[in-house]
């Protein structure tokens, strides 16, 4: 499971302080943490006003940068942002993310076309979120078409297939689950991601909602995790569930998981 | 870090893959076949220390003696002919009327992987097949009784009293297994008893020792 752990985002209300008095210890903690538990990706969302964005993304950027090699998910719903964010990486990191709507895909495609740098696709475009499984491959098809005009691999791409809420869901998950066995059948090395707590918004007891969705996700072939990496429930039942489909030869990633105290044992 | 100490850190880590590529940079190093061997027999009773102590799991035992195995693979054409690292052949088997061979199989590749030829005679195995088995393998030097239920511990007596009383020497006789203890064992004149894999390989070396 790629993590990408989400915790530095101005949208959560401690991040949004931090970044208004400029507390960098506050967010080298965040960084660190959420590396050595585990992540793949430091995600990196200034949620400020616009013409404050760019240059809080790079005092975001910087801080992350200092703490822990683990590469930076840039992410903006500005695609501008996105791209201008680049230059304040050492590595190739993430893009999220891209979508159908407007020109987003023919903004960040062409940069990062001979590069190493990953992408987040969100299946949506500018009618919306679409409502059915086909609708929703329709997007993904034309996605599809344009990475490999630049010539993008699969395996850089991260499709997010939008899981939305469960308590207004008429059918739980089973729409979402059929776009990704779908997406995976068609190209076995891209990856599905998404966020793993959204499903249980406005639900009592999240925490039961999140695990179970964990499971049914990764059996469907979720393989890309937007979450806290420090949620030791959630990883615990990440390379849980890996183990049990047969992805971990002899336990040895739940084990070593566990070694590692990513769940199971405080640090 | 030696390339041999290499070796051992990344089998004692249960490093399958990378063990061959190790072994072979040890090898390509100058080092003798019978050292790199030797090295990771002891790596392995490392391992089964651990896993006696409940430090490691079973699955990491599992992958260690996986490393050990595959490291084997790339020294067994320079260690044919040369017996002087083996310590002779081990009959192994759970006792008639019991089909458990989690644990036998845990104890035969630990053992196999403490210097042993392994001959693997399933479950149910009848004190005959015991018999027959020591007379048509060569060097034989050590025989292991597993067997899980209480209701079997009959058979494990039957097994060990035919075994004794047959006139075949040169071997040493181990029992183990859930119910058995070690007063068991000397009730039903065993040479050697051991709680797990692990200790059973330190067992067994020791008991050939006294050969």
């Amino acid at each position: 499971m790629i993590i990408i752990g989400e915790k530095i985002n101005g949208a959560i209300p401690s991040v949004a302080k931090a970044i208004a008095v400029k507390d960098a210890d506050f967010i080298r903690n965040l960084a660190k943490i959420q590396s050595d538990a585990g992540a793949a990706f430091i995600d990196v969302c200034a949620s400020v006003e616009d013409s404050l964005e760019l240059e809080t993304m790079k005092w975001l950027i910087d801080l992350v940068q200092e703490v822990t090699d683990t590469p930076i998910a840039i992410d903006s719903p500005h695609i501008q942002t996105c791209v201008e964010a680049i230059k304040f990486c050492k590595k190739p990191g993430l893009i999220n993310s891209v979508s159908g709507e407007g020109n987003k895909i023919e903004v960040v495609f062409p940069i990062i076309a001979d590069t190493k740098w990953e992408c987040v696709a969100l299946l949506c475009d500018d009618t919306g979120i679409p409502k059915t499984a086909q609708e929703r491959l329709k997007v993904f098809a034309e996605i599809m078409i344009k990475a490999k005009t630049y010539n993008i691999a699969p395996s850089r791409l991260h499709i997010d297939p939008l899981v939305e809420m469960l308590c207004t869901s008429e059918d739980g998950i089973n729409m979402v689950v059929d776009v990704i066995k779908e997406i995976k059948a068609q190209y076995p090395e891209i990856h599905v991601t998404g966020g793993f707590s959204n499903i249980s918004f406005n639900l009592p007891v999240r925490k039961m909602v999140n695990q179970a969705f964990t499971v049914l996700a990764i059996n469907a072939g979720m393989d890309s995790a937007i979450l806290a990496p420090t949620n030791q429930d959630l990883m615990g039942m990440i390379f849980a569930t890996e183990a049990l489909l047969g992805k971990d030869e002899c336990c040895m990633e739940y084990i070593g998981a566990y070694r590692a105290k990513l769940f199971g044992q405080k640090k | 870090m030696s390339k041999i100490e290499e070796v051992k850190a990344r089998l004692e880590a249960g490093k399958a893959k990378l063990v061959p590529a190790l072994v072979q940079e040890a090898l390509d190093e100058g080092s003798e076949a019978k050292d790199i061997l030797q090295a990771m027999i002891d790596s392995m009773g490392v391992v089964g220390d651990q896993f006696s102590k409940g430090e490691i799991f079973v699955p990491e035992m599992l992958m260690a003696a996986k490393a050990m195995t595959k490291g084997v693979d790339v020294l067994r054409p320079l260690l044919v002919g040369d017996t002087s690292s083996s310590k002779g052949t081990c009959i192994i088997g759970t006792v008639q009327g019991d089909l458990h061979d989690i644990g036998k199989n845990l104890v035969a590749m630990m053992i196999e992987s403490a210097g042993f030829d392994v001959v693997d005679l399933g479950v149910d195995v009848s004190p005959a097949k015991f018999i027959e088995a020591i007379k048509e393998s060569k060097n034989v030097t050590i025989v292991g009784c597993s067997g899980l239920l209480t209701t079997t511990m009959t058979a494990m007596k039957e097994t060990v009293q035919t075994i004794k009383a047959s006139g075949l020497t040169g071997f040493r006789v181990i029992v183990g297994g859930a119910p058995v203890t070690q007063e068991y064992a000397n009730e039903i004149g065993a040479d050697g008893f051991a709680p797990d894999a692990g200790s059973a390989a330190v067992k067994a070396v020791e008991l050939v020792k006294s050969l």
